[in-house]
C-alpha cells in the first residue's frame, strides 16, 4: 500500500487479488445481500486510492481496509435502513422445506441456516467482532485498532457476542424443534 | 444466574480466545487441564466449539468474475484522472460516476463526456476570447453614467415645473446624483434666488449647503444673502453661513442689516451671526 501511495497504482491489483475475497466476506456477513456487498468491495477499493494520503503505514494495511470498510458499511445501511439485515434465504428454505431431516447433509444446511439467521439477529456491534474474529481471522489486537478501542473491550465483546449468539442459536433451535413435535 | 467457583468463571471468559487461538501457551495449559475434570465446563466448551466451527462452515461467497473487471476499470480511470493532475471537483464527481459505471457503458459514457470536456472547452475558450467580464463592465458602466445623465435631465426639467411640489422632488433628487456638474448648481441656485414658494428655497438651501465643499456654491451662497427677502430663508443663510464659517458673507449680512424692511427677530440673528463670524 505504500508504494500506492507513493503512485505505483499498479500494485493496487495486488492489493486487490488478495484482499477482495476477504472483504466480501466480511461486507457479506454483515448485510446479507451478496450484490450489495459486491458494489461495496468496489467502493472500498475505490477509497483506498481515493484516501490512500491517510494510510500512514504504521498499522497494518488490512486494520485500515477494515476501517474503510465499516465507513462505507456504515453509508450504506444509511442509505436503505429498510432493508438491511434482511436476507434472502429463500433458496435455503427451499431445500431444507421439502424432505424430512433424516439425511445428515439437509441436517447440516438446516443448522447452517439457524446459524445464518442467528447471526442476522445479532447487534451489528456484536456480529462486527464476530465476523472479524472468526471469519476474517482477525486477532484482538487488530480489531481492537479497527474498531479504535483497546483490546481488553474487544475481548470482553466477542465473549459477550459469543454467548448472545449462541443463546439466539439454541432459541432457534428449540423452536424448530418445538415446531416440528 | 448459577454462582460458577471463579476458575469455571474464568474457563468460560477464556473460552472464545481458546478457540480462535489467542490464549497464551500457559493459560491453553491450564484451561485444558480444568476442561479435563470439569464435565460442566467441557460440556459448555464443546457447544461454543460446535457453534465456532459451525460459523466457520457458513457459507462465503466467491466473488463474481465481474468484480475483478470492475476493479480493473475503475483502477484505469482513477489513474486518468491522476495523471491529469486535475483534481477539480469536475474530476472528483466523474471519477464517482465511474466508478458506478460497468464496462460495457464506459465506452458510451467515455464517448458522451469528450463531447461534453469539448463543448465545455469551446464555449470556455469561445467566452474567454470575448473577455466578457471587461466588455459587462463597461455596458455596466455605461448604463450608470446614463442613468445619472437622466437624473440630472429629470431633476432640471422638473425644477421648472409649476407645482412647488414636483421642484421639492426635484431638489431632494440632487441628494442621489453623485457627480453634480455646473449645470445642476446652477440651476439650484436659481431656484434658491428666484423660486415663488418659500419651502422650496428654503429646501434648496438645504441642498446646497450640503454641496458646500465646492467654491462655486459657497460663492453663490454669500450673494445670494442680499437677494432673499423672506425671513425665514435669510435667517436660515445665516445659519448655514456661521456652519461654514463663511467669513466673505459678513460684509453681505451688513449690507442685510441696513434694510429698512427686516423683520426684527431676523435683524437680531443677523447681527448674532457677524459677531459669530468675526
Amino acid at each position: 500500500m505504500l508504494q500506492v501511495k507513493a503512485g505505483n497504482m499498479d500494485t493496487m491489483g495486488l492489493l486487490f487479488e488478495r484482499y477482495n475475497r476477504p472483504l466480501l466476506g466480511f461486507l457479506f456477513h454483515m448485510t446479507n445481500q451478496r450484490e450489495a456487498s459486491e458494489d461495496m468491495v468496489q467502493t472500498v477499493f475505490y477509497r483506498m486510492l481515493k484516501y490512500r494520503h491517510t494510510f500512514t503505514g504504521d498499522g497494518e494495511f488490512r486494520s485500515w481496509m477494515y476501517h474503510l470498510a465499516r465507513n462505507v458499511l456504515a453509508d450504506h445501511s444509511k442509505q436503505n435502513k429498510r432493508s438491511s439485515h434482511q436476507y434472502d434465504l429463500a433458496d435455503v428454505a427451499e431445500r431444507i422445506g421439502g424432505g424430512p431431516a433424516a439425511d445428515e447433509h439437509v441436517q447440516k444446511e438446516q443448522e447452517l441456516d439457524m446459524l445464518h439467521r442467528a447471526m442476522a439477529k445479532l447487534s451489528a456491534e456484536n456480529r462486527e467482532v464476530l465476523v472479524l474474529s472468526r471469519f476474517q481471522e482477525l486477532k484482538y489486537e487488530e480489531i481492537a485498532r479497527v474498531l479504535n478501542t483497546t483490546e481488553g473491550a474487544i475481548k470482553v465483546r466477542v465473549h459477550r457476542a459469543m454467548n448472545e449468539l449462541k443463546k439466539i442459536y439454541l432459541t432457534i433451535e428449540n423452536g424448530k424443534i418445538a415446531n416440528k413435535l | 444466574m448459577e454462582k460458577l467457583p471463579i476458575n469455571c468463571e474464568q474457563t468460560t471468559n477464556q473460552l472464545t480466545d481458546w478457540l480462535s487461538n489467542q490464549l497464551p501457551d500457559a493459560e491453553r495449559v491450564s484451561l485444558e487441564a480444568h476442561l479435563a475434570q470439569c464435565p460442566a465446563c467441557q460440556a459448555e466448551a464443546d457447544s461454543t466449539r460446535q457453534l465456532w466451527q459451525l460459523m466457520g462452515n457458513l457459507p462465503t461467497p466467491e466473488p463474481s468474475p465481474m468484480a475483478r473487471v470492475r476493479f480493473q476499470a475503475m483502477l484505469d480511470t482513477y489513474k486518468e484522472t491522476v495523471t491529469e493532475k486535475q483534481e477539480s471537483i469536475f474530476d472528483q464527481i466523474l471519477a464517482k460516476l465511474r466508478e458506478l459505471w460497468v464496462p460495457q457503458n464506459a465506452l458510451r459514457l467515455a464517448y458522451s463526456l469528450i463531447l461534453l470536456t469539448v463543448g465545455l472547452g469551446a464555449g470556455y475558450w469561445i467566452n474567454h476570447a470575448n473577455s466578457p467580464t471587461v466588455a459587462y463592465k463597461q455596458q455596466i458602466d455605461t448604463l450608470s453614467t446614463q442613468v445619472q445623465e437622466m437624473r440630472q435631465m429629470m431633476m432640471l426639467s422638473l425644477l421648472e415645473n409649476p407645482s412647488a411640489s414636483e421642484r421639492l422632488r426635484a431638489v431632494s433628487y440632487t441628494e442621489e446624483i453623485n457627480q453634480t456638474d455646473g449645470r445642476v448648481i446652477e440651476a439650484l441656485l436659481t431656484t434658491l434666488n428666484n423660486d415663488d414658494n418659500v419651502n422650496v428655497r428654503l429646501v434648496t438651501l438645504e441642498a446646497l449647503a450640503k454641496l458646500a465643499d465646492n467654491a462655486k456654491v459657497r460663492e453663490g451662497l454669500v450673494l445670494s444673502i442680499t437677494q432673499q427677502e423672506s425671513p425665514l430663508v435669510q435667517s436660515a443663510l445665516a445659519d448655514v453661513m456661521v456652519k461654514l464659517q463663511e467669513k466673505r458673507s459678513v460684509k453681505h449680512l451688513r449690507e442685510l442689516l441696513r434694510n429698512d424692511n427686516l423683520n426684527d427677530l431676523v435683524k437680531g440673528k443677523i447681527e448674532q451671526s457677524i459677531r459669530d463670524l468675526s
